[in-house]
């Protein structure tokens, strides 16, 4: 395989959301290395993600009770707005014209893995939203400060019922196994203690605010990692991050995100190095330069989301004027992937989960959905004889496969399903 | 609550275990040509395995409900005293087990007590790797049954889960059981049918993971019509239980959606010694006596209920159902009528090859270790009672030398 095409489809699909029309051959025109630059630097302004207005997401107050006439205008409230946001994130991915600083904020998301289900609130789902926003490039110990004290992430984890008088341990040990250090790098007595230091939290969920009740908070001293101290929550929070584990652990994530769910992070890697001050960027731009990029062993399958937006970018459509955004939804539903929704706390899987036979189904459909609404203005461009291997630079595939371009060339006469097969191909579905 | 699935599981042991690439996705008619052309002998022992994902809570599942530390211990979750199923005059079953109950009373179900492996650990993706591979001390890629697996002859249809992805349990050194989804598939039709089938086709350009997905859409195709019946028909009849708004009791939930079709493949003769299903939402952290009594109601209701299905089969004798979860709960409740991770928990195993009743010691809550409860069991004393009693092959190669046994089963 062309080893300068695999590096910047990777550029591509994986440290952003894929190529829209022509970016593709322009990246190879412009070669690895500023290709590489482009994809990591973050622009003062973005032009295309600064068409996608923002939600209107409100307190909706506290909800009333069953059976009330104020009930129902809640109710529906709630709804429209978790639409909104739903939808809201998606435009941005599909229509910014920078891609990283979606793909962290979405990397993010999975990481501090929190789901609406759960905490019913699209406001203070959109406040964690800005909070991973904020950081998603930035420093760890100030994203990881202020998504302790974030409300969405207290309420998912029963933050706000546990007290000096019974310590609930759900937030103390995620943060330790999930979101800081990974798991048995520390003993069941840390999570004891930073269960401790983790009570008092009080929070209004429609306000999305949280505060610390002294009364309810333990302010004993704790032995945490083998350190006596008087710990704050937020001093807790700066003590694990500065632990050498959490360097292994983030990069340990972000190679799991970027380059492969399959095979294990090298020990050597040096994206761990480049987050010794705890800033995400160096880390994200170590990977990005790391030889693994080029390296054809390291393939990744494009989670739902993913596959959906890079779609969407190729066939220039955007999710909020798709018909209609209910339908929307339940196709990625059925793929088994909505952004705010995340199965669990340890986030969305990776690699084969998203390759079954009912997966393979549900894709087709979505797929024909979507580029019935689609002018497929890009393809049409490109003269019926070259299409087969030209298509492969509209999409930003790598390859194709003898056996898909078979596919390909059955389908010349027919756009529609000739563009089915291409976002149906292994080739597409994987990031090779 | 954190629901804590199986996904959540396999995303997190997946780098670890071997599952995926060497899962073979079974097709609907796979199994029915396998079980029209080469029944399963008559008599042949099935096992069942039921995992319950996210740490069920045992001391609310098995009571012991004339303990007064039960209920000083945990104020706020602990059931009244009379509200229970009493099992014997210490232990009782949680209300909502009424299926499970009647069950016991027929002298077909074992609760194995206090259950569970040295150094508990109590993270879910650790401990449920742990259950599942039967190795607490050393992390390993293979499960105990896709150990077991390995010993057969090969075929894809002799242990299959359902689902969408493969849990480590069926996940062998040189095979794996195999995944069967849970939903119908429909095939697209016409130009777009043949040239899927093109896109399908294996390539050696393919690395793993596209070889996968080309697998996955083959697979799709692999589902004929005529054979489809098998699973459209209606499940085995439930001889012995009422029949309720046209279905049998319990017959909705995701548990006894799964056994529904397990019962329908078993009546068809399936060529299958190990099935897996499995049902989540178990950590209950917060408000837990509702949600646990729901799910524990849908574990009781979807096993008796495919119990009895079974009786209208040739296969009654032949099945036994396996309960397990990654690890119980603390003994004190944690002040959000919920409770943390802990330890050990009792197992369930019911079928006619049982001999009813209980086995292992009760857990004390008067001797708690580090304030929980003890394990009286290892998990591989059961799994080697499987292994040798039921499934009829040397414990050796899945356990090594593991000389424990509960011996659950009639002589």
């Amino acid at each position: 395989m062309n080893a300068k095409r695999l590096e910047i489809a990777r550029l591509s699909h994986r440290f952003a959301f894929g190529p829209r029309p022509g970016e593709f051959a322009a990246a190879l025109a412009a070669g690895v290395s500023a290709t590489r630059q482009k994809v990591l630097t973050v622009p003062t302004t973005d032009a295309g993600a600064a068409l996608v207005a923002n939600p209107v997401i409100t307190d909706l107050g506290v909800r009333p009770k069953p059976n009330t006439p104020e009930i129902i205008p809640f109710v529906t409230g709630m709804r429209n707005q978790t639409e909104q946001l739903t939808i809201w994130w998606l435009d941005r991915m599909a229509v910014s014209d920078h891609g990283l600083s979606e793909r962290m904020a979405w990397f993010w998301h999975g990481h501090w893995a929190t789901s609406i289900t759960k905490v019913d609130h699209p406001l203070a789902m959109y406040k964690q939203n800005q909070v991973l926003r904020q950081y998603a490039l930035g420093n760890f110990a100030a994203m990881s400060r202020a998504m302790v004290n974030d409300a969405a992430l207290q309420y998912w984890l029963d933050g706000q019922t546990s007290t000096a008088k019974a310590p609930n341990e759900n937030l103390a040990r995620e943060l330790m196994e999930l979101f800081i250090l990974g798991v048995n790098r520390y003993t069941e007595d840390d999570v004891k203690a930073l269960a401790r230091v983790l009570t008092g939290y009080q929070l209004s969920l429609n306000a999305a605010t949280v505060l610390v009740n002294p009364k309810r908070r333990d302010m004993g001293a704790v032995t945490l990692l083998g350190q006596s101290s008087t710990f704050t929550a937020e001093s807790a929070s700066d003590y694990l991050v500065a632990k050498a584990d959490c360097a292994t652990f983030i990069a340990e994530r972000l190679w799991y995100r970027f380059i492969s769910s399959t095979e294990e992070m090298p020990k050597n890697l040096s994206a761990v190095g480049a987050f010794a001050s705890r800033e995400v960027a160096p880390a994200v731009a170590s990977l990005a330069q790391d030889g693994a990029m080029s390296n054809p062993k390291y393939s990744m399958v494009k989670s739902p989301v993913e596959w959906f937006i890079s779609a969407c970018r190729a066939l220039e459509l955007t999710p909020s004027k798709l018909i209609d955004s209910k339908q929307l939804i339940n196709h990625l539903n059925k793929l088994g992937q909505i952004p705010f929704y995340p199965p669990n706390v340890g986030g969305w899987p990776a690699a084969e989960a998203w390759l079954s036979s009912a997966s393979a189904q549900y894709r087709i459909a979505f797929a024909s959905w979507l580029i019935k609404q689609s002018p497929l203005r890009a393809l049409n461009e490109i003269p019926v004889d070259r299409r087969v291997l030209a298509s492969a630079d509209w999409l930003g595939v790598a390859q194709w496969s003898p056996r898909t371009q078979a596919a390909l060339r059955n389908a010349l006469g027919d756009p529609q399903e000739f563009t089915l097969l291409a976002l149906c191909s292994p080739e597409y579905v994987v990031s090779a | 609550m954190d629901t804590v699935t199986r996904r959540k599981f396999l995303q997190l042991t997946a780098g670890a275990v071997a599952v995926g690439a060497a899962a073979p996705l079974l097709s609907v008619d796979e199994i029915a040509a396998a079980a029209v052309n080469r029944p399963l002998a008559a008599g042949t022992p099935i096992v069942v395995m039921v995992t319950l994902y996210g740490g069920n809570d045992g001391l609310n599942t098995v009571i012991p409900y004339t303990d007064s530390l039960y209920f000083s211990s945990r104020p706020e979750i602990s059931y009244k005293a009379d509200t229970l199923l009493p099992l014997d005059a210490e232990l009782a079953l949680n209300p909502a087990m009424k299926g499970l109950k009647s069950l016991w009373d027929q002298k077909k179900v074992a609760i194995i007590r206090g259950v569970g492996y040295p150094k508990p650990d109590r993270s879910h993706f650790s401990s449920m790797a742990k259950w599942q591979t039967a190795s607490p001390e050393k992390h390993i890629n293979t499960g105990w049954l896709g150990r077991w697996i390995d010993t057969q002859a090969e075929d894809s249809m002799l242990a299959i889960s359902l689902g969408s992805v493969l849990p480590p349990l069926f996940a062998g050194a040189k095979r794996s059981g195999s995944v069967l989804p849970l939903g119908g598939l429909v095939i697209p039709k016409g130009s777009v049918a043949t040239n899927c089938l093109q896109l399908a086709k294996i390539s050696r350009a393919d690395n793993s993971l596209m070889a996968a997905a080309a697998t996955s859409m083959r697979n799709l195709f692999s589902v004929s019509t005529t054979v489809q019946p098998i699973l459209k028909a209606p499940a085995p009849v439930a001889v012995d239980l009422p029949v309720t708004n046209g279905g049998n009791a319990g017959g909705d939930s995701n548990l006894a959606q799964q056994l529904d079709v397990v019962a329908k493949l078993i009546a068809a003769g399936s060529p299958t010694k190990v099935w897996s299903v499995s049902l989540g939402g178990f950590d209950t952290h917060a408000n837990e006596a509702n949600a646990q009594a729901a799910l524990l109601g849908s574990v009781s209701d979807s096993i008796s209920r495919f119990i009895s299905q079974m009786k209208s089969t040739s296969r009654s004798a032949d099945v036994t159902v396996v309960v397990y979860s990654e690890f119980g709960r603390r003994v004190v409740g944690n002040g959000s009528q919920g409770t943390d991770h802990g330890t050990s928990g009792p197992m369930f195993i019911v079928g006619e090859k049982v001999n009813g009743g209980f086995y292992g010691d009760q857990p004390s809550l008067k001797n708690l270790v580090n304030g929980d409860l003890a394990v009286t069991t290892d998990f591989r004393d059961v799994y080697a009672t499987i292994l040798e009693s039921l499934l009829k092959s040397p414990v050796e190669p899945v356990l090594g030398k593991w000389s424990g046994r509960t011996k659950f089963l009639k002589a």
